[in-house]
């Protein structure tokens, strides 16, 4: 099985890594904490997944080789918002603060995806490696 | 001090006390406000508004008036199943809170009225003349329908 070697973040830069983890965290707790409030089974479902997402963001362990993919979903879950707040959302002060923090969530996680993970071509390359993988483990090939 | 200017003195600490009560327990659960004169009253608590079908007078402009109870923002909005845009859409507001809506004249015919945050949230509206609206309401009043009654404390007024 082909082994891929990841850049792995420049040490000097690794402060302002930390402060950028810190505010995608911090971002999605937030927007997560105003969908809690807002209540109702489907507000309430969007602050799990945005809590969940923010938790698998900077728990250790077996999940930390997977973050790439969680950035990914995160900011899947955050365009799939805001998409569906422009569909059908009311309009309303508290909503367009929402949108605004979705919005720099978005753009905080495509510059992490960008510095951490090498870019829209490595994160290619990454997940066809993790379908290669898989395919095989289905296949019952190491 | 005479006995009488006493008493009304102690009269007054007590209806003091007692409106502190009332205003502090305005976010528990408790009887819907009476609607204004020939308008009409709604409520939101719990995530769900408090009646399925809400009369309102047909052709002419009325208060609505709309207690949010939740600390969630709410509104009503009026719409027509046929018409994209709302007949009305009320203010979206933070509970505990009671605003006065001013709506617009509605032709008479049935309607549906939903919260804007919370489309799940949702009735229906009857618009009809004032007369057919009172014959309702008292045949409601008779069949003992909480929904009409008076709030006891305003019943007086």
């Amino acid at each position: 099985m082909a082994t891929t070697i990841y850049r792995p973040a420049v040490p000097q830069h690794r402060a302002a890594l930390t402060v950028l983890r810190l505010t995608v965290v911090g971002l999605t707790l937030a927007t997560a904490a105003i969908h809690a409030k807002l209540g109702g089974p489907l507000f309430t479902l969007n602050a799990i997944g945005y809590t969940s997402l923010a938790l698998l963001l900077v728990v250790p362990g077996p999940f930390a080789r997977l973050r790439w993919l969680v950035r990914l979903a995160l900011m899947g879950f955050a365009l799939t918002t805001i998409g569906g707040w422009a569909l059908f959302g009311a309009r309303f002060p508290l909503a367009y603060f929402d949108k605004a923090i979705e919005l720099v969530l978005v753009v905080t996680l495509t510059v992490e995806v960008w510095v951490v993970d090498g870019g829209p071509i490595e994160i290619a390359r990454r997940v066809r490696d993790h379908v290669a993988a898989t395919r095989a483990l289905l296949r019952g090939k190491p | 001090m005479t006995r009488v200017r006493r008493a009304s003195i102690r009269l007054s600490l007590v209806a003091a006390v007692v409106a502190t009560g009332c205003t502090a327990a305005g976010t528990s659960r408790g009887p819907a406000p009476s609607a204004p004169a020939d308008g009409a009253v709604i409520v939101a608590e719990g995530q769900s508004f408090d009646r399925a079908e809400l009369l309102i007078p047909a052709d002419r402009a009325f208060q609505l008036l709309f207690e949010n109870r939740d600390g969630a923002p709410h509104n009503v909005t009026l719409v027509a199943d046929t018409a994209a845009a709302p007949l009305y859409a009320g203010e979206i507001f933070d509970g505990p809170e009671a605003r006065i809506y001013q709506v617009p004249p509605i032709p008479a015919g049935t309607y549906r009225f939903r919260c804007d945050v919370h489309p799940e949230m949702s009735g229906t509206v009857v618009a009809s003349p004032a007369e057919a609206r009172d014959r309702t309401t008292r045949a409601r009043l008779r069949s003992g329908d909480e929904d009409h009654q008076v709030h006891p404390r305003l019943r007086s007024t």
